[in-house]
């Protein structure tokens, strides 16, 4: 019984033990400073032999001579590079895994949640990381006129919710050419979703609120899109449809972004007057994309429209988004249109540029290390920090 | 020495400094009158559809429009020349029916028999080949070698009520001016081929009384969508706050557009049994009608001249108008008749030519279009009028099409769109050497790839 006690005791005290330890070096985990790389802060001029100083998973200083608090951890890492974590403006990672990406008998599905189709325990995340993406917008596929709503999420974390960055957001439409009576399905759902924001105005005008009008979900989503307080994406292929969606918002007035719009170029005038993002066509490998359309992305930028790449995973891999837009340099965009075109033009789109997307005091410590250039085809990924942690180190990868 | 580099370097620094000046301000210059530019096209026979033919006239455009025509037109010092001497000029062509630019996949709704709310103008693909090309709009050598300047495009024949069309020229600056009217007409079908597909599914109409059924019942509610529509804007202040909101439903509001003689009704009926059910429909719920491809037009010659009802032919060499692509018509009907166009032009009907052709760049089937002259040519030895079977093409199709306002002639006032030939339009060894739309020189055959 003594003995049973005394076990007890020893059990409880180990229990404390690993638990301080583990609390203190979580404490210490995200709470660093990286010193002496070359840094590309993308919204301001890079810095030759910076350092950033990390704490509690949030950047709160960046520069040349910064005064490190006394015991910080230090990193050194010369002669590297470092560029803010990618974001993948559109993606199906985690939810293309079990077939749970398009609810084909139901075509237009605005209510439908990408969060909830979500397969977290996958390989394919870690891949992610490994390529430098810390963030991304993974949401339904193209199956249906309206898909539903994406999740922007950060692709390394223990907790869900604090991975979440946007439960719900940007409504996925697609434009896949089946008939003529597929812009006009999506305007008639439109014109409904405006009376319903009517309808629920003029009830929340009203003083005696007697009867609320009967609420429906899938109004509610293109309401919120109406209401301009989420982002309209849309899937299209051919100009002609481009300019559809273009005349759709002169109607009824939403943010509107495009995805892949491989002809985008060709009504790039169009496009700039109303000021759409375009997240130009994943131009990696796996397509065999003609040379018009390579330039075309440069013709885009050059008119004015903010442009960003997209892996559309798995069409092509999430290791290999950065070559995204090394591709794009070869092709004749600028290095620092190109890095903003994978960093903060789609934190921007997705609308969480406010944590992510640059390296600026008071963001997430999103960080990526490379050995080299980051625009070389050569160059690895050596560390990626996501919220301060370590996600990533290719030298204890080379140790395993 | 000293002096010598000295001018050197000045002249260095200077003369690329002022020569950008200059090639800026040339630059500014050119872009600053395209609105006033002049252009004179001079000493061609000019076929002006509106009255008489000018021997050796001048055409004078300013910008995008037609400033003067005529024999004595005065031409500025600053307007640019072009020689048509020994040429014919005629305005662009128009052809009043066709698919053209629209992917085979986006012609028909086959899900649906009645879809009013769908628009043509949202397949329209006028960007030249896919994913490849410049930026723009892309010019179509194919259909402008044959002269045309505007098309009217149409949803699909194989639904009953298939969509809203749209009159569309075949190149413009920008993707606004390419559009001149639309809607333009609502598009029906009653006949076979609107029955056809259907067939396999089981599904209405697979009978010429379940199209009319089909048409009656839509316009039907159509009719109780106006009336509602009206009580509700009629109410005021507090009623009309307290009251439902009225809800806005575009498939009704395209047939209420018809109702209301907004945009008239095209309906594709090839024998006169067909055009009968169309004219009844039309006395029945008032709207405005045209008559697609009419084949036993003829038949009914003084009805249609007594009602002001148009009628838009197929081309005389199609495998339709010639009976193979229905095989019941020749035994069932035997409605072709050559002298179709010339019957009912002398009967006083209004009367177009148009294509019925699909062109889609490199995808589609050959641009019938480019071929609408010489289809023209044939009608005139089936007892059409040279100069009738012209106005076909042009005036006469503009006026079907509602934008004899802006196309169809060569009118002071009206868009510069004109086409130069090498000889006399209706001969078979012609061709077509200039396209002007809008002013612009879009098409030369000499001059290769423009």
């Amino acid at each position: 019984m003594k003995r049973e006690r005394k076990c007890f005791w020893y059990f409880t005290m180990f229990i404390f033990l690993v638990s301080g330890l583990g609390l203190g070096l979580s404490g210490e985990e995200d709470t660093f400073a990286l010193k002496g790389a070359l840094v590309h802060p993308v919204t301001s001029a890079s810095i030759e032999g910076a350092t950033i100083l990390v704490k509690k998973g949030k950047i709160v200083a960046l520069g040349k001579d910064i005064s490190l608090p006394e015991g910080i951890r230090v990193v050194d890492v010369r002669g590297k590079e470092i560029i803010p974590g990618l974001v993948d403006p559109h993606s199906h990672i985690g939810v293309f895994a079990a077939n749970d990406a398009n609810e084909l008998p139901q075509p237009i599905g605005p209510e439908n949640r990408a969060l909830d189709a979500l397969h977290l325990d996958l390989p394919d995340w870690m891949e992610a990381v490994k390529g430098g993406v810390t963030t991304v917008v993974t949401g339904p596929g193209s199956g249906e006129r309206m898909g539903g709503q994406s999740v922007t999420i950060k692709t390394f974390g223990k907790d869900l919710e604090k991975r979440i960055l946007k439960e719900s957001g940007e409504l996925k439409m697609a434009v896949n050419g089946v008939n003529l009576s597929h812009i006009p399905t999506i305007q008639a759902n439109f014109l409904k979703a405006r009376e319903y924001l009517k309808k629920w105005e003029r009830y929340e005008a009203e003083a005696d609120k007697a009867s609320p009008p009967e609420r429906d979900l899938s109004l509610e989503a293109l309401a919120k899109v109406l209401k301009g307080e989420e982002v309209l994406r849309v899937h299209v292929i051919w100009a002609n449809d481009i300019i559809s969606f273009l005349k759709m918002k002169d109607e009824f007035g939403f943010e509107l972004q495009f995805i892949h719009a491989p002809e985008a170029w060709k009504v790039a005038e169009e496009i700039a007057k109303r000021k759409v993002g375009v997240i130009c066509m994943p131009i990696i490998l796996s397509i065999n994309l003609p040379e018009d359309l390579l330039k075309g992305i440069v013709t885009l930028q050059r008119s004015g429209v903010k442009i960003a790449m997209h892996s559309d995973y798995p069409v092509a891999p999430e290791k290999w988004f950065r070559l995204n837009a090394s591709l794009a340099i070869r092709y004749g965009l600028e290095k620092e249109e190109a890095l903003k075109a994978i960093t903060i033009n789609p934190a921007e789109m997705a609308k969480v540029d406010t944590r992510v997307g640059s390296i600026e005091v008071g963001k997430d410590a999103d960080l990526v290390v490379l050995n080299g250039p980051w625009y070389e085809i050569s160059s690895t990924v050596e560390k990626v920090f996501v919220d301060g942690i370590l996600a990533y180190d290719s030298l204890r990868e080379e140790e395993r | 020495m000293k002096n010598f580099r000295r001018t050197k370097l000045v002249f260095n620094s200077f003369l690329p400094l002022s020569l950008t000046l200059v090639f800026f301000i040339f630059c500014l210059g050119r872009e600053g009158d395209r609105e006033t530019q002049l252009l004179a096209i001079k000493g061609g026979t000019i076929l002006t559809m509106a009255g008489e033919r000018i021997e050796e006239g001048v055409v004078l455009i300013k910008g995008k429009k037609i400033l003067a025509v005529g024999k004595e037109v005065e031409i500025p010092e600053e307007a640019a020349i072009f020689d048509a001497q020994g040429k014919h000029v005629l305005p662009g062509i128009i052809d009043s029916m066709t698919y053209y630019g629209i992917r085979p996949f986006d012609l028909n709704d086959m899900e649906n028999p009645v879809t009013p709310e769908n628009r043509i103008i949202f397949a329209y693909y006028p960007f030249g080949e896919f994913m490849r090309g410049k930026e723009g709009i892309n010019r179509d050598r194919e259909i402008l070698s044959g002269g045309v300047t505007s098309v009217y495009i149409a949803p699909g024949d194989r639904q009953v009520i298939g969509g809203q069309g749209a009159v569309v020229k075949t190149w413009a600056e920008s993707y606004d001016e390419l559009i001149l009217r639309e809607p333009a007409a609502l598009d029906m079908t009653i006949g076979d081929t609107a029955k056809y597909e259907m067939k396999r599914e089981a599904k209405t109409p697979v009978t010429r009384m379940g199209i009319s059924t089909l048409i009656r019942t839509n316009l039907l509610q159509a009719q109780e969508y106006l009336r509602k529509k009206k009580e509700a804007e009629e109410k005021e202040g507090e009623e009309k706050e307290k009251s439902p909101l009225f809800p806005r439903d575009p498939r009704m509001e395209a047939l209420a557009a018809l109702l209301n003689q907004e945009i008239p009704a095209r309906i594709e009926a090839d024998f006169a049994d067909d055009i009968r059910t169309a004219l009844r429909i039309a006395d029945e719920f008032g709207f405005k009608l045209i008559i697609d491809s009419g084949l036993g037009a003829y038949k009914l010659k003084e009805t249609l001249a007594e009602k002001g009802i148009p009628v838009v032919l197929g081309p005389p060499t199609h495998p339709f108008v010639q009976g193979g692509e229905v095989s019941m018509t020749r035994e069932l009907y035997r409605e072709m008749n050559e002298y179709n166009a010339s019957e009912l032009i002398k009967a006083g009907v209004l009367t177009s030519l148009a294509s019925f052709g699909f062109g889609f760049g490199r995808f589609g089937y050959a641009t019938q279009g480019r071929w609408l002259l010489i289809e023209a040519a044939y009608l005139a030895g089936f007892g059409v009028p040279d100069e009738e079977v012209l106005k076909m093409i042009t005036i006469n199709a503009a006026q079907i099409l509602g934008v004899d306002d802006r196309v169809g002639s060569i009118e002071a006032g009206k868009d510069a769109d004109l086409i130069i030939l090498d000889g006399y339009p209706l001969d078979i060894k012609t061709w077509v050497d200039e396209v002007f739309i809008d002013g612009v020189n879009v098409y030369s055959r000499k001059g290769g790839r423009k």
